[in-house]
């Protein structure tokens, strides 16, 4: 039995469709990313989930129960890091995730669950003056209370620095890998890479693509990097631009790095090289995911900043 | 029974808000004061204690409603816009635990802080005078508690259905101000209004009776008539005249009694009618 099945799920706010038809299955076990930028149509698939809201349109099943004829089943089998979720009653951390486990009838140590999350030290300060980053953890400490067979988590990393950001993925794979379903949306691809076997791709409320990391890497155009480190300085790039295909060069120190418009030109690059200069090492690196993100989700205008490659090409010496 | 769990938390918080003590402790200390200052010329104490109860009566009418809707205005309303609700509802609660959960404490809540009144009023009262009508004083404070229930219910209905906080207000002040100034302020009562339409502007006879049903659809006018239902016959209000030359018995649908039928769908029809709003809305 799927953890997830959604059927034609379809959801209009007035005018507006925010999601249109979406057929998604998450099977039991898997560490799913919902990956798509802000307003695609993520957090609206979740508030589905979780019956917080009601589709126009069509079903959706968590664990074979259908989440809107009887929630309370879903909500015993989920634990939930929600969107816009405040912290705004007059307790503090260690009250709230008290409440959580107590609700969930579970009989986890609310230090226990603080201590997971790395808020040991503010267990008895209120919640509500909490850093966005603690808030965070929090709310995923109360996720987590009660051990539940799914998490959906909704851009689990909102807020949190570096340290945090790791603890998170290191509980996440904890969690997996004790048999937990984990169905987490994110506008971060790094995220997404770090911990999830596959991947659905929301883009204006269609799924565009479903398929494992590598999976997306192969059956879809992208560009290609190899690098070739050469025994001398390859002047001027060896004329590897000429080659059909090839987008674009740079010189490294003694490393040529080449960017292709398919993996397949990668060939053609190496025996170019080859044939005018020694050739210490070749590496190939994957399809960039940043540049995957944004020819799924519309290029990188209608991308968040983070999905922009990081390091700008330089230019030939 | 996860509504116990709603409400237990919401107890917690609501028990550190320094305003709601606040607020309890004047209302308290007016109180009390009231029936400390209170005297008789010459009366004996029973008299002046029964006067004094019978008084409270009509403080209670005009100020309780306000403290309901003050106390329970954003029951649900602010959760969902400080984004309590999302929690709430992400753990194994229903939207119907959520609701009765936010009735059942704010009910809690207003009938403490309504007990903590009536205690020390009773103190001052057994102090000043000697005398203290224990009956009357828990009858009072039943018939004051199924008014607070009223506008509570009403308040937890009105705030799930709304999303922000302005709309909260409106609608706080609104059910104020229809339900309660539009029966107790003369010139502008809904009965002098029907009265007018049917004696001025359609020229019939007068129907006093009909005028009477009217008012008393008023949770205001409801209590003012439940209070004589524990008020010793000599403290009792004449809400509705009985008219001049007419028989000795109102009908019975202007009778004491009909008071708690009042309250009952007060309490009842707001209630069930939010909770079937608050089942279907999105929630965001």
């Amino acid at each position: 039995m799927p953890a997830i099945e959604t059927r034609g799920l379809t959801k209009r706010f007035d005018d507006v469709v925010a999601l249109d038809g979406l057929d998604l299955t998450v099977e039991a076990g898997e560490v799913f990313g919902f990956l798509g930028p802000n307003g695609a149509g993520k957090s609206t698939t979740i508030n589905l989930l979780l019956d917080f809201i009601r589709p126009s349109e069509g079903t959706a099943e968590v664990f074979g129960t259908d989440v809107q004829a009887d929630p309370l089943a879903v909500r015993r089998r989920v634990g939930v890091l929600p969107e816009g979720y405040g912290f705004d009653d007059r307790l503090v951390g260690r009250e709230y995730v008290a409440w959580a486990a107590r609700t969930k009838r579970a009989d986890d140590d609310p230090d226990e669950l603080l201590a997971r999350v790395g808020l040991t030290d503010a267990a008895d300060r209120p919640a509500a003056a909490y850093s966005k980053g603690m808030q965070q953890r929090l709310a995923f400490a109360m996720a987590l209370a009660g051990d539940p067979d799914l998490l959906v988590l909704d851009e689990p990393s909102t807020g949190l620095d570096p340290n945090g950001m790791s603890r998170l993925r290191r509980l996440v794979r904890e969690r997996a890998a004790a048999g937990t379903t984990v169905f987490l949306s994110s506008h971060i691809l790094s995220e997404v890479e770090a911990v999830c076997d596959r991947v659905g791709v929301l883009r204006d409320g269609r799924l565009v693509a479903v398929d494992t990391l590598d999976g997306l890497r192969e059956g879809l155009p992208g560009e290609a990097t190899i690098r070739l480190t050469c025994a001398e300085l390859p002047t001027g790039g060896l004329g590897v631009e000429a080659i059909d295909g090839v987008t674009g060069a740079s010189v490294e120190g003694r490393t040529l790095v080449v960017t292709c418009r398919d993996p397949t030109v990668k060939a053609a690059v190496v025996t170019h090289v080859a044939a005018r200069t020694e050739v210490v090492d070749v590496v190939s690196e994957p399809v960039s995911l940043e540049r995957l993100f944004a020819d799924l989700t519309g290029g990188e205008d209608g991308a968040p900043r983070s999905a922009v490659a990081e390091r700008p090409p330089e230019d030939l010496p | 029974m996860s509504l116990v769990d709603v409400a237990r938390k919401d107890l917690t918080n609501l028990s550190r808000s320094r305003a709601l003590w606040a607020m309890a402790a004047v209302v308290t200390l007016l109180v009390a004061t009231y029936a400390y200052l209170n005297e008789g010329y010459r009366q004996p104490p029973s008299e002046v204690v029964g006067r004094l109860f019978a008084t409270l009566v009509l403080v209670v009418a005009v100020v309780l409603p306000l403290v309901a809707l003050v106390v329970s205005y954003r029951a649900v309303s602010g959760e969902r816009e400080g984004g309590g609700l999302a929690l709430l509802l992400g753990l194994p609660n229903t939207r119907r635990d959520v609701y009765l959960g936010k009735l059942g404490s704010r009910l809690l809540l207003v009938a403490a802080g309504l007990a903590l009144a009536f205690a020390a009023t009773a103190s001052v009262v057994r102090a000043r005078h000697g005398v203290l009508p224990v009956g009357t004083v828990f009858g009072l404070y039943a018939v004051s508690l199924a008014y607070a229930a009223v506008f509570v219910g009403l308040a937890v209905a009105l705030s799930a259905t709304i999303a922000t906080r302005g709309r909260a207000i409106a609608a706080g002040v609104g059910a104020y101000l229809v339900l309660v100034m539009l029966f107790a302020v003369p010139v502008v009562r809904v009965s002098a209004i029907v009265r007018w339409v049917d004696e001025g502007l359609l020229g019939l006879a007068p129907h006093p009776y009909l005028y009477d049903a009217v008012s008393y659809a008023s949770p205001y006018t409801a209590v003012r008539k439940a209070a004589n239902l524990v008020l010793p016959a000599a403290q009792r209000a004449t809400v509705f005249p009985r008219p001049p030359g007419g028989a000795g018995h109102l009908p019975l649908y202007l009778g004491d009694w009909f008071s708690l039928v009042v309250f009952a769908v007060w309490l009842v029809v707001p209630l069930a009618l939010g909770l079937w709003r608050f089942q279907r809305i999105d929630l965001e």
